[in-house]
């Protein structure tokens, strides 16, 4: 006669709740590397607040080559701390929203930040009109300067942002649909990676001490995309646009990252973090 | 009157007061003179068998219920099943690309599908890990997993035999890149592959939850590439004495009805199995060659076309699916009395797939095809059709060469093939040692392979 699942669960003893397999880390240990990166995240946001100025002053000034020039290189500083960014999720929407976002696509009237007036630059050509985006835009990186500065950190969400950035790079910019119309989302790869990378090397002792055979393959997988996206890199720092990217390259970078993502979304449970 | 059990209903068990005798009473009057017993509702909400249904009432949230979720096909064989296995009403074709940079990985790749697959067709509990942790399985089928009838095969493209692997001089001889016919309009994201993995059922969801395992488990070794699930229609049970039925396409024909007889060893030995000593490589003995197409149809326009038109174009009567001037489904056409096409037109579909002539019985194939249904075109239309997948022992012979003949039939005005691709269903696993795959990988480098030899 079959068994019930019930039966077979309760034979199995897979019905009792499974034992934690990780020790908690102790919480005095997660302070240093949490309060390290919110000195990193502060440092990171310096650096956005000020791109962005000088990127939507070269807008308002109607300088079509420089604010093309400066946008992908501006967002970057986003993308490494979008974690904590979209913690904030009315500014992450006014800031970083895609054209997917808005059922009336470029038209709709909440659609602003950096994508919006990526539109205009790279797609119409055109810095027409775009006075109150990028004065908008301005205004809403301060407040997240601002908010963040007075926001204490949660650790899960720390950890759990290595995780989610990946998904970021699995979600959009596997299919270069991040900037979809200046082709320049390698460099929000790169950013989302380098920010993925960040929180495992500020926590690295303490992972080591869980799994170290863990932190090789991560380290092995973080260096295989970086050896990748490098091919892409243009003398003056920065990368290719996003059609030049080769499909065995496409696949080379798909592997490392659907793993990365799989492996730290093990991060918060391994430190012991709910 | 049973009650109703407590335990279906958890998230409200606590906030409304339970119903009253009278109060369920009434419920169940009402619904019985709906016309909506249990078994009514039962019948109406599964094409799956539920017999003996107890006497309590349907609830709206109760599931359909199926006596089938614990049949189960043996993972073990000669052949790999879902090739001449009886089709369930569910089928998935998923196409990935092999992501694995040397051998090593490659023979990962395999033997981790292969673990995956003994696991997902046998059914079982789940391993439970630390809840701080995502979850092993994707819990769609609940904490013990199901088989439903699930059977998984592996097929590899064309592709895999380029230089990386180093396979090459192991290609089957006659896998090619699937090459367009004059009436196709290929997409270049829902065609080719270097492994095509199908999916068949039962239920949907056991399709999905078995894709999701693998993906998941394989994370660094294979990229969806395309996917296309697709459905075949239940059919009422076969009266006795009666042959059962072949179900209905999108067009609204009964398909497969031509079929040859795939519980015959011997008849599928010659139409679909690779044979042992052929001119075939060795290790591909008791393989086949796997022909995927996503036929579209124009549903619109064919619904549109006069009756006696769609059965002259198909050759069959559409009621009952008997060839023309036919009663019955079974019945064999006899083209040798009908030379000028005056009942079968020379041009049906049926009659240039299958002409039956002694010559062309070298070009029998096993077709398993599924309905699709995906959405709305931008023309408003709707986008469905059939998730052709076929089986034979010679490609060139099978399905091309059908293929070819039909080139330019008048059905071409009401479909157009859009994906698909040319895959080597690869022989069965024959026992705890064996792994899907093996015999070609040893194939090619026998002598680093000693243990895996079964």
């Amino acid at each position: 006669m079959k068994k019930s699942p019930l039966a077979l669960l309760l034979t199995l003893g897979l019905l009792n709740t499974p034992h934690s397999a990780f020790a908690a880390t102790a919480p005095l240990e997660l302070v240093g590397p949490i309060s390290d990166y919110k000195i990193y995240v502060t440092e990171q946001l310096d650096e956005l607040a000020s791109h962005t100025q000088q990127f939507t002053d070269a807008v308002k000034k109607g300088d079509l080559a420089t604010a093309k020039k400066l946008y992908a290189p501006t967002r970057v500083y986003y993308e490494s701390i979008e974690p904590i960014a979209e913690l904030f999720s009315d500014l992450d929407a006014s800031i970083d929203s895609r054209v997917d976002d808005h059922e009336k696509g470029v038209k709709a009237e909440d659609f602003s930040g950096f994508h919006r007036i990526e539109y205009s630059l790279f797609s119409e050509n055109s810095t027409q009109g775009l006075g109150e985006l990028a004065d908008g835009l301005n205004k809403d990186v301060k407040d997240l300067q601002t908010r963040v500065a007075g926001l204490t950190f949660p650790p899960e969400k720390v950890v759990g942002g290595a995780a989610a950035l990946l998904e970021e790079v699995a979600a959009t910019k596997i299919s270069g649909e991040e900037d979809r119309y200046s082709h320049t989302d390698l460099y929000d790869f790169q950013g989302n990676i380098d920010g993925a990378k960040k929180i495992v090397d500020l926590f690295r002792p303490q992972i080591e001490k869980q799994d170290a055979a863990f932190i090789a393959k991560v380290d092995k997988n973080f260096a295989m995309v970086n050896k990748t996206l490098a091919k892409y890199k243009t003398r003056d720092g920065g990368f290719e646009t996003y059609d030049k990217v080769k499909e065995n390259d496409r696949k080379a970078l798909v592997g490392p990252v659907n793993t990365l993502a799989e492996d730290l979304s093990t991060l918060r449970g391994k430190l012991g973090l709910n | 009157m049973e009650s109703i059990p407590p335990l279906a209903f958890p998230a409200c068990k606590q906030k409304k007061k339970p119903m009253n005798d009278s109060e369920q009473f009434n419920l169940q009057r009402r619904r019985v003179l709906m016309g909506m017993g249990a078994a009514g509702v039962a019948l109406a909400g599964t094409a799956l068998s539920c017999p003996a249904m107890a006497a309590s009432p349907a609830q709206v949230t109760e599931a359909p219920s199926s006596d089938k979720t614990e049949d189960r096909h043996a993972f073990h064989g000669k052949h790999q099943t879902g090739i001449v296995t009886p089709r369930p009403a569910c089928g998935m074709l998923v196409s990935f690309d092999v992501l694995a940079s040397d051998r090593e990985d490659l023979e990962r790749l395999f033997r981790t599908l292969n673990e995956r697959i003994a696991f997902l067709m046998k059914g079982g509990p789940v391993t439970q890990v630390d809840p701080k942790l995502p979850p092993v399985d994707s819990g769609i089928l609940g904490p013990v997993v199901t088989p439903d009838n699930l059977t998984i095969t592996v097929s590899v493209g064309e592709s895999l035999f380029d230089e990386r692997f180093g396979l090459a001089d192991t290609k089957p001889k006659r896998l090619i890149r699937m090459v367009g016919f004059p009436n196709d309009a290929l997409e270049a994201d829902c065609c080719h592959g270097d492994l095509s993995v199908q999916f068949c059922s039962n239920t949907t969801d056991t399709n999905i939850h078995a894709l999701r395992d693998i993906v998941k488990n394989l994370p660094d070794l294979l990229l969806v590439r395309w996917k296309q699930e697709g459905s075949v229609p239940p059919q009422a049970p076969a009266k006795p004495g009666v042959p059962a039925q072949s179900a209905r396409n999108f067009l609204g024909f009964r398909d497969g009805s031509a079929n040859p007889n795939s519980n015959d060893a011997k008849t599928m030995d010659s139409i679909v199995w690779v044979p042992p000593g052929s001119d075939e490589p060795a290790w591909a003995a008791n393989g086949s060659y796997q022909a995927v197409r996503i036929i579209r149809n124009f549903v619109e326009r064919w619904d549109r076309t006069p009756l006696q038109e769609q059965e002259s174009i198909l050759g069959r009567v559409k009621s009952t699916g008997a060839p023309m001037g036919g009663e019955h489904e079974t019945q064999v056409p006899d083209y040798a009395k009908d030379p000028e096409g005056k009942l079968t037109k020379l041009d049906a579909h049926i009659r240039l797939a299958n002409p039956r002539t002694a010559a062309t019985q070298a070009n029998l194939i096993l077709r398993r095809p599924f309905n699709y249904s995906n959405g709305v075109n931008k023309n408003g239309q709707l986008d469905m059709g059939l998730l052709f997948i076929c089986y034979q022992a010679d490609l060139q012979k099978g399905f091309i060469t059908v293929q070819t003949r039909l080139n330019g039939e008048p059905l071409e005005e009401y479909l157009k093939p859009v994906g698909g691709g040319y895959f080597f269903t690869l022989p069965g696993v024959i026992g705890d040692k064996d792994f899907i795959g093996r015999s070609l990988l040893d194939a090619t480098q026998p002598a680093l392979q000693p243990k895996a030899t079964a």
